[in-house]
């Protein structure tokens, strides 16, 4: 049973939650018990029902913490079934949680949506600025796994989140696929699953990184300009890609960029081989910014940034126009950075009405 | 502080060396994985690329405490 606060009032309640650290530093929803009960509810799930430990701390992710998670969050019902996937995908023992929640590096889940609950979970936006504020299910999905990992998983900034500087999508880093302008096969039908199911995919990720191309439909090599491009943003010598190597990372082709390289013949698998390829770096050009990374190479050796081509995700979104987007990784942890995609659950949820909460007096 | 409660679980001796910037987050892991009083030394931070004069002056500081903790 989740530990309960007491207080005299909302405004009371959202201080007291601020001063025992319990929220991003941005107001919450204060999670009453009936809020609580309401969101567990549409779940279709018991309160009690674990779905794991998350760590450092160790503490119990269940159905009702993530409840009150998703309540501070400002999540809709609608919202729970990706929530709870997430949560699953960052629990699994593959997303390597408790080390990557204390890394140093600047790293968070960011969660990819396909399939149907793209639409059926509160309507998650991948088009124009899709990243950014403005958009409820992603802001409050994201944010929902963040306070999750925060008060269950227990990071806390500087004592057990030891990132040096974080990055703002540690607030939230949720983003849906936009399918219906990709020219390529969704991403998760790519890991395996159908079209028709809804799949959550977490993986480890810096902030975005801006990566510029102007097409040229007249030049023979457009495709292969791009394709560089996005290598020399996706694992530069500064990024813990080259100098660690092995961690899945991820490329955000707007769909104008994306049609480029479907003109030129290329499918997913192509892109990632492609960029597979260009991501190598030589000792000598290791050596010269991080020699300690480079001390057991050979000379004159050349070192792929990726294990395999299956660690670069490609996906589609955002508006069409000059710039794509590349998220290098932290690649460490046990198993190096790997991302990790969870079935979404649509039907064991209830629909649950909108009611106008109007007490404002905490439960 | 990891690799030193893993060492401790398999009954080895272990003391965890722990900078001073991470000392918290020492505390937070020892208590969390079960271990809270698992023996740590503090070191002053940071180490990594300070040069090996400073580490072996560090080193030197430090090897008598290393020894008593892992005697005791």
């Amino acid at each position: 049973m989740t530990d309960k606060l007491f207080a005299e009032s909302e405004a009371a309640a959202l201080e007291q939650l601020h001063a025992q650290g319990l929220t991003d530093g941005l107001p919450v929803v204060i999670p009453t018990d009936e809020r609580v009960a309401r969101m567990v509810l549409a779940t279709g799930q018991a309160a009690e029902l674990t779905l794991g430990d998350m760590g450092p701390a160790g503490g119990s992710a269940t159905i009702e913490k993530i409840a009150v998670a998703a309540v501070m969050a400002g999540c809709l019902p609608d919202h729970m079934p990706v929530v709870i996937a997430a949560i699953e995908a960052i629990i699994n023992p593959a997303f390597d949680l408790t080390e990557m929640q204390a890394t140093t590096h600047c790293t968070a889940p960011l969660i990819l949506v396909n399939g149907p609950a793209r639409a059926a979970c509160g309507g998650i936006a991948s088009g124009f600025g899709a990243l950014g504020p403005g958009f409820r299910a992603n802001a409050s999905i994201g944010r929902a796994v963040r306070l999750a990992m925060m008060n269950i998983g227990g990071a806390r900034p500087g004592v057990s989140d030891m990132a040096l500087l974080g990055h703002p999508g540690k607030f939230s880093y949720c983003l849906a696929e936009d399918e219906a302008s990709s020219p390529f096969e969704p991403l998760h039908v790519s890991r395996g699953f159908n079209a028709e199911d809804s799949v959550v995919t977490v993986v480890g990720a810096e902030a975005p990184h801006s990566v510029m191309y102007s097409g040229d439909a007249d030049a023979g090599d457009d495709h292969e300009r791009l394709l560089n491009v996005l290598a020399i943003g996706l694992a530069n010598l500064a990024t813990n890609n080259a100098a660690l190597t092995g961690g899945a990372a991820v490329v955000v082709l707007n769909p104008e960029h994306a049609n480029i390289l479907a003109g030129a013949g290329l499918t997913r698998a192509d892109i990632c081989a492609a960029l597979y390829d260009r991501c190598v770096h030589t000792t000598e050009a290791l050596a010269a910014v991080n020699p300690g990374f480079a001390s057991r190479l050979k000379p004159g050796a050349v070192r792929h940034c990726f294990k395999d081509p299956s660690q670069i995700l490609v996906l589609v979104a955002g508006g069409s126009g000059l710039y794509s987007m590349v998220m290098p990784s932290w690649c460490a942890g046990g198993h190096r950075n790997e991302a990790v995609s969870q079935a979404i659950v649509l039907d064991l949820f209830c629909e649950i009405p909108v009611r106008a909460d109007t007490s404002g007096v905490v439960a | 502080m990891r690799d030193g409660i893993e060492a401790a679980k398999q009954g080895l001796p272990a003391l965890a060396l722990v900078t001073d910037a991470f000392w918290p987050q020492g505390d937070f892991v020892a208590k969390s994985f079960g271990m809270p009083n698992l023996p740590r030394l503090q070191l002053p931070h940071p180490i990594a690329g300070t040069g090996q004069a400073r580490m072996q002056a560090v080193a030197e500081d430090l090897v008598d405490d290393m020894i008593k903790a892992l005697s005791a």
